[in-house]
């Protein structure tokens, strides 16, 4: 019975493709632009995107292959089939590690941003904690939800993005696009590492395979979900670069908060209408969020066996509100982002190769499937 | 916690049945048995017991009824004039044990008769309507079915009205309410199984459903709830909805009930569960989902557009029955910035002298609100305009003379009320009230994000909610895009070929012209 089945831990492969997006569309989103903009010249920031988009969808492809050649098993007991347990354990609970770190950066920029944006006078403390108690709350409740959470809230993350998009269309110039092709390869270099900083995340795919029901058409499910935030990444970037202009766009804070403010509703029924668009993001943060909580939680918990669900939800939560609190600063926080980025982005890259590789060397896991 | 109660509960029914319970069984001798009953009853005045001798050999004989709860023209007619010319009969076998059965084979004109052999059996049946009748020398009784009394005739439901439809509606009586469901359900595998409920006061339960359309799963489910309910008594059918519920701490009604026969009939050929219960016109529909609260039966009648537009129309009714006053404090007193200019000057012109903040303002009014919708609920009909004239010039009119409450306040506050009454539902109406409160409270914290916030811990609540085993929030999420016809939508009758794929019914095929197998 598929409502029934539903209704259990299993996700289907289209949930697993939605999950994807949510998960990367994140805090990243707002500054991007300016990141990319920064690093290179005219409109030839796209072209780093598209080259770190492609590699990361590779790298999710490779990784749902992995996670799919064991069905059904999670990260930790198919890891331990192919680097000994001591060594699954490791990996596993540095992953636990950096997800708890994200989550803790995602709160943080959260509660910094909605303090520069939607009120002064709260401290940033109060908005971070309301936050993170919502997060607790999802987190709290069953994983098949979780996914079901992503389905509501990521057609209208995107739904949002597009109309600021395409509202934005009578602004735009063309010859803001010149000049092109003028980027030193350092700067490609650059501007590619740090749009891969902005595709963190899909490591999820390790993850969530286990629960996957179809896992053998999961790989190309999960290529086309990455290749969302990708498109609209570059959507954005280009739009950004042809309304205001590199120049500009290396310049603004939050260039697409900027996009989203030249929308004008017919008759003005509401003015500073990125109020909305940052309400809607405050959904993509979220869903973010929470996944990462989650994948900590299970990771931990595969790792220690014993611990109850909700004894870990009360043990990491006070660490994640102080983790996000370090920083002092948005400089700090900027800093935090980077560290963090850097080494999930290549933890989870070198973790996946090599375990394909001595998979491939020692023959366990596509032996088994081709078995079955 | 329901898991818990029911658990609980089967232990002590497990308990229970582990001491063997033995009924007194009754006496051959009839002046024993009645003295015993009328001592078991302590006598009451509107017991009836009608001596008749029959037969040639003048058999003493008794029926036995209460006065009120039986159809007096079906016992006169039908028992008692057949015994009276039964003593002339001379057919009649004269052995004991034989006049019995010859009586009730040959001579009594009731369709449903059942035999009792303890008192109990006869203190029973003459409570629930049934006439009685004994025979000296004879160790049981016959149990006739005659019941009748005062009940409402069928009338138009009063709190579900359409436009276009039929009017006909549940009343209180069950037997009327199986008719009419029969008469609406013209299949052979309408299926109806009955219940007893209640320790102290007994009262039938039917529950309804049709074999071979809906999924067998949801049958069990609702059957194995059902079978935990251990109450002294169940008044209304809402008793048994706060017993087979999913979870008692959502504000969302996961059981939806109704007096519309129509509503009922379709809720079963789609594949649902129809809950019936004897003294009240309120049915229960399971299982409940999302879409389902802003459905109307009249939207299948109207043409398909006009449905579409008014099922779109009710979505953002409910938007605006829950966020309406949030957003309002929200934009007023935190995001004054986002509101166009001019709004914002005719805003602030309209609260000038206004002593107090928007939020308490909002609460001032809302709770108004409520307190009219409440007070409109109780008064007597005569007086029931009083209500309007004190609420809307009373509080509405000499509350802004007063400049107590700014006249947008009450433009919001009465949007807010007309767009909540604009939903097909009462209860559903209720949930949006008590969410609208959340609203408010989060958005005189943190504004548009306390919006959010309290949006965002809405859809967690409802995606881990589940009624009878599906999730609440299908066919949103899970995705079943086949059901998305009948949501925000209502496609054209001859497109909705299919039953909704949430509830997996057995026979997924509502119309078999022109659909493939699958």
């Amino acid at each position: 019975m598929k409502s029934f089945k539903n209704g259990d831990e299993k996700i289907s492969v289209n949930e697993l493709m939605i999950a994807i997006p949510s998960m990367v569309i994140g805090v990243g989103i707002l500054s991007l632009p300016r990141v990319i903009a920064v690093e290179t010249i005219g409109s030839d920031g796209w072209i780093a995107l598209a080259i770190a988009g492609i590699a990361t969808v590779l790298m999710v492809w490779l990784m749902a292959k992995l996670a799919a050649s064991f069905p059904h098993q999670p990260f930790f007991s198919y890891a331990s089939l192919i680097v000994s347990k001591p060594v699954a354990k490791v990996m596993t609970f540095i992953f636990a590690i950096l997800f708890i770190g994200v989550a803790a950066y995602d709160i943080r920029v959260l509660g910094h941003t909605s303090q520069q944006y939607l009120f002064d006078h709260t401290p940033v403390e109060v908005v971070s904690l309301s936050f993170l108690l919502v997060v607790v709350y999802a987190v709290a409740g069953s994983r098949a939800g979780l996914f079901r959470l992503n389905m509501l809230f990521l057609p209208l993350i995107i739904f949002i993005l597009l109309f600021v998009l395409v509202v934005n269309l009578k602004w735009i110039d063309v010859s803001n696009l010149l000049p092109v092709f003028k980027t030193d390869i350092k700067g490609y270099l650059k501007a590619v590492h740090t749009s891969s900083l902005s595709y963190i995340g899909i490591s999820i795919v390790l993850f969530y395979m286990a629960f996957v029901d179809r896992p053998h058409k999961a790989p190309k499910a999960a290529m086309i979900g990455m290749s969302i935030p990708i498109i609209l990444y570059i959507l954005g970037y280009l739009f950004c670069i042809m309304v205001f202009g590199h120049a500009a766009t290396s310049h603004l804070l939050f260039p697409t908060i900027d996009l989203a403010k030249r929308v004008e509703l017919p008759g003005a029924i509401l003015e500073r209408i990125e109020a909305v668009f940052f309400v809607v993001w405050t959904m993509g943060v979220f869903t973010t969020t929470v996944m990462a909580f989650d994948i900590a939680i299970l990771a931990l918990r595969s790792v220690f066996k014993r611990i109850k669900k909700m004894t870990l939800v009360l043990f990491l939560s006070p660490t994640m509100y102080y983790l996000s609190m370090v920083p002092n600063d948005s400089s700090q926080i900027t800093i935090f982002g980077d560290i963090l980025g850097n080494i999930t982005v290549i933890f989870s890259f070198t973790t996946t190769i090599v375990l394909i590789v001595i998979a491939k060397i020692r023959g366990v896991g596509s032996n088994d499937k081709k078995t079955k | 916690m329901r898991r818990r109660l029911v658990k609980q509960n089967e232990q002590v029914n497990n308990q229970e049945k582990s001491q063997p319970y033995n009924p007194a069984k009754l006496d051959s001798n009839l002046k024993e048995n009645i003295l015993q009953l009328k001592k078991l009853l302590d006598e009451p005045n509107d017991l009836i017991i009608r001596e008749i001798a029959v037969g040639e050999d003048k058999v003493t004989s008794a029926i036995i009824y209460i006065d009120g709860l039986i159809d007096k023209q079906l016992v006169q007619y039908s028992i008692i004039e057949n015994l009276q010319k039964l003593s002339v009969n001379s057919q009649l076998p004269k052995e004991n044990m034989e006049l019995f059965d010859g009586i009730y084979q040959t001579f009594i004109t009731i369709s449903s008769i059942e035999k009792g052999e303890t008192l109990e059996d006869i203190a029973n049946a003459i409570l629930s309507g049934k006439t009685v009748f004994i025979l000296d020398g004879q160790a049981k009784v016959m149990l006739m079915d005659t019941k009748g009394g005062e009940s409402r005739s069928v009338e138009q439901p009063t709190a579900e009205n359409v436009v276009r439809g039929p009017r006909i509606g549940f009343n209180e009586n069950l037997g009327t309410n199986i008719a009419l469901l029969r008469k609406t359900v013209q299949n052979s595998d309408l299926r109806l199984k009955t219940y007893q409920l209640g320790k102290q006061s007994k009262r039938s339960l039917i529950v309804a459903y049709v074999n071979g359309i809906i999924n067998p799963i949801i049958v069990k489910e609702v059957n194995s709830r059902l079978e935990t309910i251990d109450v002294s008594d169940v008044p209304e059918s809402g008793f048994v909805e706060q017993w087979i519920e999913d979870s008692f701490l959502s504000p969302f009604p996961q059981i939806d009930s109704t007096e519309r026969v129509d509503k009922a009939a379709a809720a079963l050929l789609q594949g649902k569960v129809v809950i019936l219960l004897d003294g009240t016109p309120h049915v229960l529909v399971a299982p409940m989902t999302l879409g389902d609260m802003l459905k109307s039966p009249e939207d299948y009648y109207e043409r398909w557009l006009i449905g579409t537009l008014l099922r779109l129309l009710r979505y953002v009714a409910a938007f605006i029955a829950i966020f309406l006053p949030g957003l309002y404090i929200a934009l007023v007193t935190i995001h004054s910035g986002m509101l166009p200019t001019d709004l914002a000057l005719s805003i602030a012109a309209s609260r000038e002298g206004v002593p107090f903040p928007p939020v308490v303002e909002a609460f001032l009014m809302v709770i108004t609100m409520e307190l009219l919708q409440e007070a409109g609920i109780r008064l007597p009909k005569p007086i029931g305009q009083t209500i309007g004239i004190v609420g809307g010039l009373v509080i509405g009119d000499a509350a802004v003379s007063a400049a107590i409450v700014s006249p947008i306040m009450v433009i919001v506050i009465g949007l807010t009320a007309i767009a909540a009454f604009a939903n097909p539902s009462f209860s559903t109406g209720i949930t949006f009230r008590i969410l609208r409160f959340g609203v408010m409270i989060a958005a005189s914290i943190f504004g548009l994000y306390g919006i959010v916030l309290v949006y965002i811990m809405l859809n967690i609540h409802v995606v881990n909610l589940k009624s009878f085993g599906i999730p609440y929030s299908t066919p949103f999420t899970p995705t079943m895009v086949g059901d998305w016809k009948d949501l925000i939508l209502r496609a054209p009758i001859t497109m909705l070929t299919r039953r909704p794929k949430f509830l997996d019914p057995e026979d997924s095929k509502s119309v078999n012209k022109g659909v493939k197998d699958s």
